[in-house]
């Protein structure tokens, strides 16, 4: 199975390399991205999960593998069925020179295929390896547009992730060091690393997970390893920040998780679990201040990113399957949201050539598609019913309410200041009105269809949620939970 | 005997970071990194000598090729294009406050590895070595203001991680290969990055987008 993924990868490529049109080479990426969700979803009907791949099982796909590059497809699906207005529209306001468009998609689709084998990655190190092209991809996709601060955005994102990675990379080897000695034969893949762990000496492997976890940490955002992300997201052109935020971003987390169903066996757990908790309370506490004093809507949907992931981690900490299901639903909503966000985002930079709340006149009334995609992905961030972010912060809370009510009263504490921040830019924005006549800039269907789908999309997985997609989420975090 | 010469060599890999660390003149800053490149295909050299394991003969050869050889002389050219010669401003730390913390970090590391790595004093010593010279490659980021003195400092802290992995035989060499492919990868996008900071746009795109081409593409029909 896996080769066809690195066919579909390697095809689009091709086909992007001999396009002559936009047109053409938008196609390629939509078709792109529906294969790797078709070929996704059809290994997790057609059941038989994990399957392993190549000899040495660098490749496997399980139920938490499956979940995410089906949610990572769809975010690159509809970024690129949003592209097709998008980037004519950046090149029409000379942002991107018409030269660089195929330069564009080839590291749109590149950075789609690294994304899909990070995930399906058995070996911890092939893991590392598609994360580091991850950043490298999404670095040149930050570059791309005809500014300094991109050079500035992409040269600091690089930097400090690849920097923190290579931490990752040194626990690595500690992990491969400690399978040597307990398990008499090193290895590096999650599946031989997960059923050895109860025999790894503690000391070390908390070492290992703190090391894995800084440069995970650093890809996901997480504070204090987040410097890079409000400058990438909030200079990168719309698609990518969506991309960015709702897909690559979610590696990191990934990273954390599969590392924590390993350290999270041995006697070091409830060292690990409390380090954890204490970087995702830092990181939604640093995350919403922040929030309250953004004048640009892109920079806010950054934090808010950080402040999403700094939940995910608190959430993964408390480490019950229950709360790790609800994690990864979780993981998944704020993925849809965010999308949401900065499509809309796109449209209104569009329109105002500025996300700054105070250049953003008569928003509703010349953008309405935008502007309610704006309304209903921050209602649905604040976790508000019936939206999708509901139900897993609901529960997420219920679950650290009974690890800790001090942690309950804190985390809630900062998540309504966190909606309030979202609440109050809207307000803004949205209420800000003036007598002269702004003409409207037509936006193509391409660039709104994403965000009705997604619209529609967050309100359903708040209303209803099939039971095959639970059991199939719950056999996900059976596998990264401690147990009860 | 073999032993000793390890332990020489890690000595001298240690100083070539310390003289990254502290040095204002950028050539001399990638001749440093070119020289502690040198000092690790050397030690994997003497291990193959030692044990005569294949994979570090090959290992030594590829670090020597690339890392002292290559990688130098890719650094070397962009410094030329961007035509600054000394990154004279440190942040954070000053020069001696940045060596005085290497020193913290080093006796840290010995002593919280030592006891937990055990009986093997080599893998002990590799793995701190290996360590020290991340956070010293660490600092040259944080600490140093121009961008191409932080990618010799992210490369330290790689030719770190080639130390740790040295004593680990068994990583499967394939695993390594790639490793170093994904780093070069990195290592020029971030060269060509720091080079867009110091020439116009345009100048910074063609070179960015040149492996595609950059060819005119036709308009999208009927969009904005």
């Amino acid at each position: 199975m896996i080769i066809y993924y690195f066919l579909a990868g390697a095809v689009a490529l091709l086909l992007t390399a001999f396009a002559r049109s936009h047109r053409v080479m938008n196609s390629v990426s939509v078709v792109h991205a529906a294969s790797v969700f078709g070929l996704t979803a059809y290994s997790a009907i057609a059941g038989g999960l994990p399957a392993f791949y190549t000899e040495e099982r660098y490749f496997f796909i399980d139920n938490l593998a499956s979940f995410e590059v089906m949610l990572s497809s769809i975010v690159f699906f509809l970024a690129a069925v949003y592209s097709s207005g998008y980037v004519e529209s950046l090149v029409k306001v000379k942002e991107l020179d018409r030269k660089y468009v195929k330069a564009f998609y080839t590291a749109f689709n590149a950075l789609l295929s690294a994304t899909v084998l990070a995930f399906f990655s058995n070996n911890m190190a092939l893991l590392w390896i598609f994360v580091e092209l991850t950043t490298l991809f999404s670095a040149f996709l930050i570059a791309i547009l005809n500014s300094r601060e991109n050079i500035d955005a992409a040269l600091k994102y690089i930097l400090l992730t690849s920097t923190a990675m290579l931490f990752s990379f040194a626990g690595l080897i500690l992990m491969f060091m400690l399978s040597q000695g307990s398990l008499g034969e090193g290895s590096l893949n999650w599946d031989v690393l997960v059923a050895g762990a109860s025999s790894f000496p503690a000391q070390l492997a908390a070492l290992s997970f703190a090391f894995m976890f800084i440069g995970f940490a650093a890809k996901s955002g997480i504070v204090p390893f987040h410097l890079w992300l409000p400058d990438a997201y909030s200079r990168s052109p719309s698609a990518v920040s969506a991309i960015l935020s709702a897909a690559v971003s979610n590696i990191g987390i990934y990273g954390i998780l599969r590392a924590y169903a390993i350290a999270g066996q041995t006697g070091a757990a409830g060292l690990i679990s409390g380090m954890m908790m204490a970087f995702g309370v830092l990181s939604v506490a640093v995350a919403v201040f922040s929030m309250l004093r953004q004048d640009s809507l892109k920079r806010l949907i950054s934090f808010s990113s950080i402040e999403n992931g700094g939940f995910a981690l608190a959430g993964t900490a408390i480490g019950t399957p229950v709360a790790v299901f609800w994690v990864l639903f979780y993981i998944a909503a704020q993925s849809l949201c965010k999308a949401l966000m900065f499509f809309s985002a796109g449209i209104l930079h569009m329109q105002y050539e500025s996300t700054r709340a105070h250049k953003m006149i008569n928003a509703l009334a010349l953008q309405p598609a935008a502007s309610w995609g704006l309304v209903i992905g921050a209602a649905a961030l604040a976790g508000m019913p019936p939206f999708a972010m509901f139900l897993p912060k609901l529960f997420v809370l219920s679950e650290l309410a009974s690890a800790s009510g001090a942690l309950l009263l804190v985390m809630a504490g900062l998540l309504l200041i966190g909606a309030s921040a979202l609440a109050l830019f809207l307000v803004r924005t949205m209420t800000r009105t003036a007598g002269e006549s702004v003409v409207s800039v037509a936006v193509p269907a391409g660039m709104k269809l994403p965000l009705f789908m997604l619209t529609i999309m967050i309100v359903l997985a708040g209303l209803f949620v099939p039971e095959a997609v639970s059991d199939f989420l719950m056999n996900a975090a059976a596998a990264i939970a401690r147990g009860e | 005997m073999f032993e000793d010469a390890t332990k020489i060599l890690f000595v001298a890999i240690l100083l070539t970071a310390a003289i990254v660390l502290t040095k204002r003149d950028i050539l001399g800053i990638i001749s440093a990194y070119s020289l502690q490149s040198f000092l690790i295909s050397a030690v994997a050299a003497v291990m193959y000598a030692a044990d005569g394991t294949g994979t570090l003969l090959f290992v030594s050869a590829l670090t020597l090729c690339i890392k002292a050889l290559l990688v130098p002389a890719i650094m070397k050219g962009i410094q030329k294009q961007i035509k600054i010669k000394r990154d004279v401003e440190f942040a954070y730390l000053s020069p001696v406050s940045a060596l005085g913390a290497s020193m913290i970090l080093l006796l840290a590391g010995y002593g919280l590895l030592s006891g937990l790595i055990g009986n093997d004093r080599a893998l002990a010593f590799g793995t701190v070595a290996g360590i020290s010279l991340m956070f010293m490659g660490m600092l040259v980021v944080f600490t140093r203001k121009q961008a191409i003195t932080g990618i010799v400092g992210y490369l330290t802290m790689e030719n770190g991680v080639v130390l740790m992995s040295l004593f680990l035989t068994e990583l499967p060499l394939l695993i390594e290969v790639l490793i170093l492919v994904d780093l070069i990868g990195i290592m020029l996008l971030a060269a060509i990055l720091s080079f867009g900071i110091n020439s116009s746009i345009e100048e910074f795109h063609q070179k960015l987008v040149r492996p595609f081409g950059g060819k005119t593409v036709a308009p999208e029909e009927g969009s904005a």
